[in-house]
């Protein structure tokens, strides 16, 4: 009888968390019933009619939307994190740290709406950076930047940094100083370094932080509501326009069935190439 | 030469472009922040920013919103801003409470099962908001059990789980069974063990988890909107409510004070919990 | 010779999956003495260590403790004091703590926690280090803490896993010698798993010398030392040169003309390996020798300090040879020397 967890522990121990996480699959449950209902409102009967009257190009277009500014904001969600994940985990004084973090987990906490009247105040037709730059004779007429898809990349990109930034902390935690001074002893310019040592040592967590911004950005729908104006259709402002003023809600499901089956795969995908990377030795 | 991941000095282009995106990365979280704490202090209602002539108006009436009854508003701001407090806390009990043995049970068990678990346990972050709410919803109707703030706590505890159990993993991923074992040689029961030796390991993990529970739940909007009722309604809906008619600066006050709050918050579970293990 | 068998380990097996890790172990080891687990990686030591304390269940045989069967209880319950390779310190907890964790477990709290606690620390000779954070402590300290935690709570057995091989060299020396001190002080029967033989020739009353899950001998370290019981433990102890020496007739074999016999019955034409240890061979300078002696030639040499360590080509042969510094004197790479040896000093064993 060694310590090691029995079958038995094993399951006592998980239960109290399968319990609370019970209702939330209920409701997965539901929704999938709800998308293969034979009426549009209320669950009777099976049809797969939701899913095929899905297949408009309008919602094609919504999909593939979706996916890529979900993928984009992703990288550049990504690209500024790992910087803010060396600066959290270099910086020597607590007060820094502290404060670093409360700023990261700003996005978090800020109402959504009052964040997006912040960056109407700054960005809007009317806004800070345009009423400068018309002051300054650089342009005549104001830069479109919201109410657009790069409003909606601005907003989702800020609010998946923090998913982003703590992830990848915890991995640069686990990079010792040494790899970087051989790799460097070796002859290795910081770049090349950071290429060849550090990405590498990074990249299951990379990849772990970005599968959980992707699906965070894929299923978002108040962004692209306050920032996208009505031109950026992502498959969450889909889904809620099926609902409100359809009343489709079996469409609505499906719809969502297929942004969670869309999104499953990205996230396997991705698992799967952080496997491939990994155990690929280089030669 | 300081070799490191950001180099203090001598970095070249490197140090530059990675200080470079950490400022965007900074100005990103930060910019409509200060731009709207700086509105709430403007004297005039609505105008253009920067705010012309600066005041302490909207302060005023947010204390006024605290500390006189309004007739017209069904949920006073006081009972919204307890009831948010009140499924923060329950949220932020309960994730945890699920999520240490959970974890446990996954970092010392077979790891096949543990990619799947893991999976399972992020699924709330993959789902739309929208759906899951209505969802929710739908399940709450058909039960046709008033079950007063669960209606909150519960789709709350399933949004967290998956932000709470992955730093409750990361925290177990730094303890050694030996030191498990130790405890045992010593004639500490294998829970007891647990409870001794590898929970109070734990603890900064474990703290990283309340406070995202904390903000998450406190912050939450658009589940909480379809799931509250005429008494049970948290501070988001709330000012979501007052919005709807018009954004007066007296809503950007309120954010800032939402923003203290949630420090002060932040700041006090670092304190009772963390100990030497603190965040800060 | 009276004998207390302490701990009997009653014919232990162990499979890990379709691994032999330890195969058919019977050992006796007698009440306070110290006993060494010895041998390469995988041999199989930790894995009977862990048996012991209880976080292995062997899949045949048995443990029994006075007699007692104690192969179905629970480590919490055996009660030995262990310390572990990583040294497991609690790190949350001061030293005191950490010490006082067993006693806290048996009940012992207040004043007689710290007086007993205060104890433990004037016999590890850090007696004013109670409060503080393990963390602060430097690596000899912690390896005592660690030991004086393991013992706190009087246990009938004191387990040890590699407890040293963290330390650097001068700490690791000085840290055998107090180990051996402390036990010899308390009395306590103890089993320590090493794959350093130095330590085990420093610390052990009984040496176990194991090799993929088999006790290839068990005896004093001396005894293990002088007449190895296979090639193996002549080898993995010391120094030894190991020659074919082709066929045994007549219980005799030849050794660079000189005949060697061993007791041990083999049949005629059995083939045999030489082992004779690097300090039993004696060089002098060839020209000083008689014909009778096989003639080498220096191909290493170096000045240890202690001794002089000499490398020499003989038949074909390269043989590790020792010798005191004064030997040495007039020798050098490339030296034609005579080589001779004491044949009683020679151990046979059949070729595997």
């Amino acid at each position: 009888m060694s310590i090691q967890l029995t079958r038995s522990k094993a399951l006592a121990f998980s239960l109290p968390a399968l319990i609370a996480i019970l209702p939330f699959l209920g409701a997965c449950f539901f929704i999938f019933r709800f998308s293969i209902s034979g009426e549009p409102s209320r669950i009777e009967g099976f049809s797969i009619q939701p899913y095929l009257d899905l297949m408009t190009p309008y919602f094609g277009r919504s999909v593939w939307l979706t996916l890529r500014l979900a993928f984009i904001a992703t990288l550049l969600a990504m690209v500024m994190a790992v910087p803010l994940a060396f600066l959290l985990t270099n910086l020597r004084s607590r007060f820094a740290r502290r404060s670093l973090t409360i700023v990261i987990l700003l996005p978090l906490i800020l109402n959504l709406l009052v964040q997006a009247y912040g960056w109407i105040l700054l960005l809007g037709p009317s806004g800070v950076l345009n009423s400068t730059l018309r002051s300054l004779g650089i342009i005549e007429r104001p830069i479109f930047l919201l109410f657009n898809e790069t409003g909606v990349l601005l907003g989702l990109v800020q609010t998946s940094l923090p998913l982003a930034v703590f992830p990848i902390v915890s991995s640069v935690r686990g990079i010792s100083r040494e790899h970087l001074e051989a790799a460097s002893s070796l002859g290795a310019s910081h770049w090349r370094t950071f290429f060849d040592v550090t990405v590498p040592l990074l990249r299951p967590g990379l990849f772990g932080a970005a599968s959980i911004v992707f699906a965070f950005n894929a299923s978002a729908f108040a962004i692209p509501l306050l920032l996208g104006g009505r031109r950026v259709q992502m498959m969450g402002i889909a889904i809620r326009d099926m609902i409100s003023p359809l009343f489709n809600w079996s469409g609505a499901a499906a719809a969502g069935m297929i942004l969670i089956f869309v999104t499953l795969i990205v996230l396997l995908f991705s698992a799967w190439l952080a496997r491939m990377t990994s155990e690929k030795v280089e030669h | 030469m300081r070799v490191d991941l950001l180099p203090s000095e001598g970095g070249g282009t490197y140090r530059f472009v990675i200080i470079l995106l950490a400022i965007c990365g900074i100005l990103i979280s930060s910019l409509p922040v200060i731009v709207v704490t700086i509105m709430s202090f403007s004297a005039a209602d609505n105008t253009g920013f920067p705010p012309e002539a600066l005041s302490l108006r909207w302060y005023g009436e947010v204390i006024a919103m605290f500390t006189t009854e309004d007739a017209n508003s069904a949920q006073s701001v006081v009972d919204s801003t307890l009831t948010s407090l009140l499924v923060a806390i329950v949220v932020m009990v309960i994730s945890t409470g699920v999520c240490i043995p959970l974890a446990y049970a996954l970092a010392r068990g077979d790891t096949r099962i543990r990619g799947g678990m893991e999976l399972l346990f992020t699924l709330p972050l993959v789902f739309p908001l929208v759906i899951l709410g209505i969802a929710f919803l739908l399940i709450a109707e058909s039960l046709r059990l008033d079950i007063g703030i669960w209606r909150i706590v519960i789709p709350h505890v399933a949004l967290v789980l998956p932000f709470v159990l992955r730093n409750c993993l990361s925290a177990m991923s730094g303890i050694s069974i030996e030191v498990e074992e130790a405890a045992v040689s010593l004639g500490a029961s294998p829970l007891r063990a647990i409870w001794d030796v590898v929970i109070p390991m734990m603890k900064a993990g474990i703290l990283a988890g309340l406070i995202f529970a904390l903000i998450i739940s406190f912050n939450e909007f658009t589940i909480t909107f379809f799931m509250y009722t005429v008494d049970v309604s948290t501070l988001p809906i709330w000012m979501y409510s007052r919005t709807v008619s018009s954004l007066d600066p007296s809503t950007l006050a309120l954010s800032v004070f939402i923003i203290v709050a949630d420090v002060v918050l932040i700041v006090l579970v670092d304190k009772l919990i963390a100990g030497r293990a603190s965040l800060f | 010779m009276s004998s207390d068998t302490h701990l009997h380990i009653e014919n232990i097996s162990k499979k890990f999956n379709t691994v032999d890790a330890l195969r058919d172990v019977d050992l006796r080891i007698e009440r306070g003495s110290f006993v060494c687990l010895l041998g390469p990686s995988g041999c199989g030591k930790t894995t009977l260590l862990r048996i012991i304390a209880g976080f292995e269940t062997a899949t045949k045989g048995r443990l029994i403790l006075d007699g007692q069967d104690i192969s179905q209880q629970p480590p919490h319950k055996r009660g030995f004091g262990m310390v572990f390779q990583s040294l497991a310190l609690f790190p949350h907890m001061s030293v005191a703590r950490n010490i006082g964790y067993g006693l806290k477990l048996r009940g012992v709290k207040g004043a007689a926690q710290r007086d007993r606690i205060e104890e433990l620390l004037e016999v590890i000779q850090l007696p004013h280090i109670a409060d503080r954070p393990v963390s602060a402590l430097s690596g000899g300290q912690r390896q005592r803490v660690a030991i004086a935690r393991a013992l706190a709570i009087q246990p009938p057995l004191f387990l040890l896993d590699e407890p040293l091989s963290a330390l650097d060299a001068k700490l690791r020396d000085n840290m055998q010698i107090e180990l051996r001190q402390l036990q010899q002080k308390f009395g306590v029967t103890t089993v320590l798993v090493t794959h350093d033989q130095h330590e085990a020739m420093m610390l052990a009353d009984e040496l176990v010398v194991l090799k993929d899950g088999a006790v290839r001998q068990s005896a004093a370290p001396s005894q293990v030392y002088n007449q190895p019981a296979d090639s193996f433990v002549a080898d993995f102890l010391g120094a030894a040169n190991l020659i074919d020496v082709g066929a045994i007739k007549g219980g005799t074999v030849d050794l660079f003309g000189t005949a060697v016999s061993t007791p041990a019955p083999h049949m005629d034409g059995d083939l045999m390996l030489a082992a004779v240890r690097a300090e039993h061979l004696v060089l002098a300078p060839a020209a000083a020798a008689g014909t009778a002696a096989p003639i080498g030639a220096v191909s290493f040499m170096r000045d240890l300090g202690p001794a002089t360590e000499f490398v020499v080509t003989i038949q074909g042969k390269d043989l590790r040879v020792r010798r005191s510094n004064a030997d040495a004197q007039g020798l050098d790479v490339g030296s034609q020397v005579a080589l001779t040896f004491d044949p009683a000093q020679v151990s046979l064993f059949k070729a595997a």
